[in-house]
């Protein structure tokens, strides 16, 4: 039973992995709580089932589609929402990325409706849904198994893109010093949109990859993902993107751990009393560094 | 003769008077309650129809003792406030001889002090809220509202008996979700389990809007189980279906009312085949003295005949057998409905034979019917 619920764990963890990169990397670059990142996430699912069912396309070929109508929305969301901000005290940006939150929660309502879906099963191919490995009390499907190479080969091209890509290091240099990274020649607004771009990228992935696991996708689904990726990222240190892997990584599996072993309905609360033990011996979080307020 | 006796001679005529004049009564009125518009109102129209088609019948065949029966419509919206507006106006309608309604539980509730002040027999066919029995009878301890469909913990105490005695299971893992009527199903199927030994492997819970409930399952796989309750709505019921399955979890899961939607299908995909869920009727299944009705009622109205309209038919039927019997009088019709107390004395209508126990609560079996090649039918054994 154990095995089961680390795979348990750790499905749901890289899942939480992929969303909480996007709010590591936002605040990295603008320290901002980019609230709105969980209806990025809701909105993947629910372009990659348009695409599918509406215009026609394959599988692999939606979930591409979605992924840049997603960098596009991320890139829009900052450029509406945040840019007129960017010299406004920090409390503004984050009451609009909490309103931003809202809007876009309600427009999905509106143009989708309430009702849970299900996540149109002719379009997964038929490999995905097979068993890959039934050992004695273990269960694994090609789904989970899709789901770890997914996440795990996104986040190895995200360290890639990151630290070895002219991009990358421009997103590195913005996120220690913005102003000295302008005077070096950096366009700054060209960097942000695209930190969004590529957060927004993967959330949508999370977001597929979520409705296709669980065969269902709601309006009001990137809320609870989205608080549970946030903590994900302080937990591993938010503003570090190894961090929020990781903390993806043990938040999942405390869950599937405080649920299989602790009690099922205090599953979250295990997972929150994890992350609030360690920011109390860590406050910069797993893998954070620790930051001398400059104010 | 002093001014006391004087007096309750006086009352004693007055009350002789009043208790006798509905008996010359020239009109029978049966009351609905329920929500005719608002959001509610396709509720309204289902027991509309039930009524309606009842009093039709009735009348058709010249009416009881050769008086025509008349329906009078209160719309409450399904709101508490409108329906304790609307009781007292049912009440002071002398020639209503009783009502059909409420829908709503709660819109029953507020209505229920009125109708148990005043003296007038009520039949609701829809509401199933465990308080009302204990709010329904008056100071003498009288009761004034009954109902001919099951209460919300029943549905546990049948799964129970169902998934022994039917289903053949021994083994149960029981998933409910954590608010009063996950709860309360759940409490309802342990204890009757309990009662009549069946293992009950596993309790697990899960709060609505949860997505993942592999971490649960798991735990109750290790039990080893051969059925599996569910004990919650659909959207979350579908969920763990397919994950269950996912986990190599195939056995018959089952459930109440909650599961009764066909977003259930829909989001359970294959795992939602083999589920068998307790419906109040089920036309498909119904006796045979109710298949001509069936086909009127579908003719009539072009839709599935629903367990709400065929409740609403029986209700009123009640209503009018009791007039036939003791004539147009609240209390006597009342003493009538309180008297069918046994399965001998049960009154057969469509929806099988109903009676009451002491606390106005129905003694009858629900239906079930199941997920079948991804469609919903009939399961191929009933409890009657």
């Amino acid at each position: 039973m154990l095995e089961q619920q680390l795979i348990n764990g750790l499905t749901l963890g890289l899942i939480y992995a992929l969303i909480a990169v996007g709010y590591t990397m936002v605040y990295g670059v603008i320290q901002l709580i980019n609230f709105a990142h969980g209806e990025i996430y809701m909105l993947g699912a629910f372009f990659c089932v348009t695409f599918i069912t509406a215009v026609g396309l394959p599988f692999y070929v939606a979930i591409c589609m979605a992924m840049i109508c997603c960098s596009l929305c991320g890139i829009l969301l900052d450029i509406i929402a945040y840019r007129p901000l960017r010299k406004a005290p920090r409390l503004a940006a984050l009451i609009t990325a909490i309103g931003m939150s809202i809007f876009l929660q309600n427009l999905a309502l509106i143009i989708w409706g309430s009702r849970s879906k299900p996540f149109p099963q002719m379009a997964v191919p038929g490999y995905l849904k097979e068993k890959a490995l039934v050992m004695g009390d273990i269960s694994l499907t090609w789904l989970q198994l899709f789901i770890f190479a997914v996440a795990i080969s996104m986040m190895f091209g995200l360290f890639l893109i990151i630290n070895k890509t002219r991009i990358g290091t421009a997103m590195r240099a913005l996120s220690q010093n913005k102003t000295a990274a302008a005077l070096m020649g950096i366009n700054v607004n060209f960097v942000i949109s695209f930190t969004f771009a590529l957060g927004s990228a993967m959330g949508a992935v999370a977001g597929i990859l979520v409705s296709v696991y669980y065969n269902t996708l709601y309006p009001t689904m990137g809320y609870t993902a989205g608080v549970k990726a946030f903590a994900a990222a302080v937990l591993g240190g938010i503003g570090s993107v190894p961090g929020a892997m990781v903390g993806g990584i043990v938040l999942g599996v405390a869950e599937a751990l405080g649920a299989g072993y602790v009690s099922s309905l205090y599953r979250d609360g295990v997972a929150y009393a994890v992350m609030i033990a360690v920011i109390i011996f860590r406050p910069s979080g797993i893998l954070g560094r620790s930051v001398i307020d400059k104010a | 003769m002093n001014v006391t006796s004087w007096m309750k001679v006086v009352a004693a005529a007055c009350l002789l008077l009043l208790t006798a004049s509905p008996a010359w009564a020239q009109k029978i009125k049966i009351a609905v309650a329920a929500p005719l518009t608002g959001p509610a109102a396709s509720y309204g129209e289902n027991i509309k129809s039930g009524v309606e088609t009842q009093v039709e019948e009735i009348n058709a065949a010249g009416g009881i003792n050769g008086v025509k029966v008349e329906i009078a419509y209160f719309d409450e919206l399904c709101d508490p406030k409108e329906a304790a507006t609307v009781a007292p106006s049912i009440v002071r309608d002398k020639d209503i001889v009783g009502v059909v309604g409420h829908v709503c539980s709660s819109a029953h509730l507020a209505a229920l002090p009125t109708y148990v002040r005043s003296g007038m027999p009520v039949i609701s066919p829809t509401a199933t809220n465990v308080t009302i029995s204990d709010q329904n009878a008056d100071r003498n301890g009288l009761v004034w509202s009954f109902r001919n469909v099951y209460l919300d913990d029943y549905q546990g105490y049948f799964l129970a008996h169902y998934a022994k005695e039917i289903l053949g299971l021994e083994r149960i893992a029981v998933f409910y979700e954590n608010n009063d009527y996950g709860i309360g199903l759940k409490d309802a199927f342990v204890n009757e389990a309990k009662n009549i030994g069946l293992n009950v492997v596993g309790e697990e819970g899960y709060v609505k809007g949860a997505t993942d409930f592999t971490p649960q399952l798991t735990k109750l796989r290790g039990g080893n189980p051969d059925g599996l309750f569910i004990s919650g709505y659909y959207n979350e019921g579908a969920l763990i279906a397919a994950q269950a399955e996912n986990l190599g979890m195939n056995v018959p899961k089952f459930g109440a009312d909650g599961l009764d939607n066909v977003d259930y299908i829909n989001l359970g995909g294959a795992a939602a085949n083999n589920t068998y869920m307790t419906v109040p009727f089920l036309a498909a299944a119904a006796p045979e003295q109710a298949q001509g009705f069936i086909q009127k009622f579908e003719d009539k109205y072009q839709r599935d005949l629903d367990w709400m309209s065929a409740n609403a038919y029986d209700a009123a039927g009640m209503f009018a057998a009791a007039v036939a019997a003791v004539g147009a009088d609240r209390a006597k019709i009342r003493d009538y409905l309180a008297a069918i107390d046994s399965p001998e004395k049960a009154y057969v209508g469509i929806t099988g034979p109903t009676y009451f126990n002491a606390k106005g609560d129905p003694e009858k079996n629900a239906f079930v019917k199941m997920v079948k090649d991804g469609a919903f039918s009939a399961a191929p054994k009933q409890m009657q």
